[in-house]
């Protein structure tokens, strides 16, 4: 015997202490925010780029970019509203392409997360190694400090702590308020005494041949990365329908104008025909240096550290969400998704843990050089890999919204989403083609291709595998995709239409 | 009182608090979000037990209004009968977690079994009165999971709840191998309303975990 009450509009107690407990635009930005880490791009990515691709159209392809994914983002927010565990790629594509097509994707996504993260130990170190040397007088090879950074990275992520509230709104503001000050002093000393603007020009995007914008395009992808997490969020927000989208595409906006700014204030201080020598010979100092050496310099170093630690720590926990997610669903071994107590997933983040251990210990037995081949090879492919996705789940919307519009206007479900898929496959054809540019190795040379071509291996697993799930063992085929609610089967996120 | 009386208050949320904190500190075992979120499906459970509400894919609807003379329970009951729309149980749940260790910590303190002890410039923390009491709700899970045994539902109800909340390594600690299949085995003979309420506390806290808030 239910007791319904016609006619009653005012929101009951439950639902006013449910909104209360739920977070609202701001949180899930900083959320966001968090994942991008402003300043491992602005220091890290932007001169590593300059020098490895020898290409100058960094701040265009910040824009450009910018324009293609906030296409994208149209209709992943729309699927967002009417789909559960909305935060994971491979729940859109397991829902809109298919189930097998899921699996692929899930694999696809992990490894990407994997790469990005695991490459930041390549760039920590040096930080690590150089502030020492120069400040403490410390003086210890580069693994070392990776190593450190590594085994405190361990020990958070077993007691599930996240860098999050207040001490990262304050890293994140610094960040960002360091970024916008070097980038205005920079621009206020141009080279040559007048600002050029070549640099931010669409012309210059195709500067070497049409494939350059792929290659442009892959390293501007990869200082967004982070910017796809706010659906994560999407059931603990306040309003679905206006939260998320509102997050995501302010988010998007303050990312393009922080990053096309500080990568067009390197070029203009620097000159655009020098920033790709002055790049490699300054490294992150590329971004310090143009304010001066002062005590901003000095203050932007250290965050660039902390700022690296928390983009490491982020994606540590990415990654075992991920992990934990799928062995929720039995898609991937049971004992990922189980937890010990204080609910903390041992298993799922010690898996990480020793990836980032195998990595340290490989890159530092063969001698190899860590910022640009860990960080920037490994950080370019795991954004490589974030475009397969995003092209995967743009046609997924697409598909998605093709059987059932569920309300959804034209632009959301097809228009966008459409434009957005076509330009991301271009993309990642343009890229694949030019990998070699990315990297800057010689055409032909074995990581140009093994690297992009890992991504093809996992996807071919995924699709086998998911094959087998589907004949094997269809229950678990049928949860495919739904993340926590796996155990429950439910598709659409529990509550909808109440709020 | 002789504390080896203590053999549990038969209310299901009790014996989770009690398997869900240290026997010795009363620290929780949990994170205290998944704490409450499992403590507010067992208190949705209980009622469910008492036939008072039902769970359904519409949602939790009133079935029965009589008073038991459980003020926990009637006061839910109560905020279940006074919503004016039938509410999802995933609502019910995040609603009742914000407050539900600490209302079962109290009716647990008003049958004696904890007591509230100063921690200096901590604060206060409820702790149990007797270290062995907080291993009676085991002893119930461990014969409930007892495939030979006729269902027990209170016990069963028990065990699926525990181990939706995150508590399945501790069982595994003081149960026999395998009792995660046993678990699973018996949590498939409850009615189907259980099983929807222990799949919903689990997607519960799965979810906080999957989005960062545990």
């Amino acid at each position: 015997m239910s007791i319904p009450r016609a006619g009653q509009r005012k929101p009951g107690r439950v639902s006013t202490a449910l909104a209360r407990d739920r977070l609202g635009v701001p949180a899930v930005v900083f959320f966001v925010l968090a994942g991008v880490a402003p300043l491992t791009v602005a220091a890290g990515v932007i001169p590593t780029a300059y020098q490895t691709t020898g290409l100058t159209g960094i701040p265009a392809a910040f824009i450009a970019v910018a324009l293609i994914l906030a296409l994208f983002a149209v209709g992943y927010v729309a699927m967002t509203r009417h789909i559960t565990n909305s935060g994971a790629f491979y729940a859109f594509v397991a829902r809109g392409i298919g189930r097998v097509a899921g699996v692929a994707a899930a694999l696809v996504a992990l490894l990407s997360y994997t790469f990005l993260q695991v490459g930041l130990y390549g760039a920590l170190g040096p930080t690590a190694e150089n502030l020492a040397a120069a400040h403490l007088g410390v003086h210890a090879a580069w693994w070392r400090w990776a190593l450190g950074a590594w085994a405190v990275i361990t020990v958070l992520g077993l007691l599930r702590v996240d860098i999050t509230g207040r001490v990262l709104g304050v890293l994140l503001s610094a960040e960002i308020l360091v970024i916008v000050a070097e980038a205005v002093l920079g621009l206020a000393q141009p080279a040559g005494g007048g600002l050029s603007l070549v640099t931010l020009s669409p012309a210059d995007l195709i500067s070497a041949g049409f494939g350059t914008f792929g290659v442009l395009a892959v390293v501007a992808v990869l200082g967004f990365v982070g910017f796809e997490q706010a659906p994560v969020l999407a059931e603990e927000a306040r309003n679905t329908r206006r939260t998320i989208p509102l997050a995501t595409f302010f988010a998007l906006g303050m990312i393009a104008i922080v990053y096309a700014g500080a990568s067009w204030a390197m070029a203009a201080h620097n000159g655009t025909g020098h920033v790709v020598a002055a790049a490699a010979q300054q490294g992150p100092g590329l971004l310090f240096g143009l304010g001066g050496s002062g005590s901003l310099a000095q203050a932007a170093q250290w965050l660039f550290l902390t700022s690296l630690f928390a983009a490491a720590l982020a994606f540590h926990n990415v990654v075992w969400r991920y992990m934990y997610a799928l062995g929720r669903e039995n898609v991937l071994p049971a004992a990922l998704g189980r937890t010990g107590g204080n609910n903390i997933p041992k298993a799922a983040s010690l898996a990480q843990s020793a990836t980032g251990l195998a990595f340290i210990l490989a890159y530092a037995a063969g001698g190899w050089p860590p910022m640009t081949d860990l960080f920037f090879w490994l950080g370019t492919t795991g954004g490589f890999g974030i475009i397969i996705l995003l092209a995967l789940t743009a046609v997924a919307v697409i598909a998605f919204f093709a059987r059932d519009p569920r309300g959804e206007g034209p632009w959301p479900r097809l228009v966008a989403p459409a434009l957005a898929a076509v330009l991301l496959v271009g993309i990642v054809v343009l890229a694949a083609a030019h990998y070699a540019t990315l990297l800057g190795v010689p055409r032909g040379d074995s990581a140009a291709w093994a690297l992009p071509a890992s991504y093809a291996v996992v996807a071919a697993i995924g699709l086998g595998w998911g094959l087998v799930l589907k004949i094997s063992r269809p229950q678990v085929y049928g949860a495919i995709g739904l993340g926590a609610h796996a155990v429950t089967g439910q598709l659409s996120p529990a509550g909808e239409e109440a709020r | 009182m002789s504390y080896t009386q203590l053999t549990g208050t038969g209310r299901l949320a009790d014996d989770l608090y009690l398997m869900a904190h240290h026997e010795v500190t009363g620290k929780p075992l949990l994170h205290p979000r998944a704490v409450g979120l499992g403590l507010a499906g067992a208190l949705l459970a209980e009622l469910v037990l008492a036939g008072r509400i039902q769970v359904g894919p519409g949602g939790v609807a009133v079935a029965g209004a009589a008073r038991s003379g459980d003020a926990l329970a009637d006061s839910v009951l109560a905020l279940v009968h006074g919503e004016g729309q039938r509410r999802p149980a995933r609502d019910w749940l995040l609603f009742l977690a914000r407050t539900a260790a600490a209302d079962v910590a109290r009716r647990l303190a008003e049958s004696g079994y904890l007591t509230r002890v100063r921690r200096g410039w901590r604060g206060e923390r409820w702790v149990p009165v007797d270290a062995e009491c907080a291993f009676v709700p085991l002893a119930r899970v461990k014969s409930a999971l007892n495939p030979y045994r006729p269902l027990n539902v209170h016990g069963a109800a028990l065990a699926g709840l525990a181990a939706a909340c995150g508590l399945g390594s501790r069982l595994a600690l003081y149960l026999p191998p395998k009792t995660g299949r046993a678990l699973d085995e018996t949590v498939r003979r409850l009615d189907p309303e259980m099983r929807e309420l222990i799949a919903q506390t689990q997607a519960a806290v799965d979810s906080s975990l999957l989005s960062h808030r545990v």
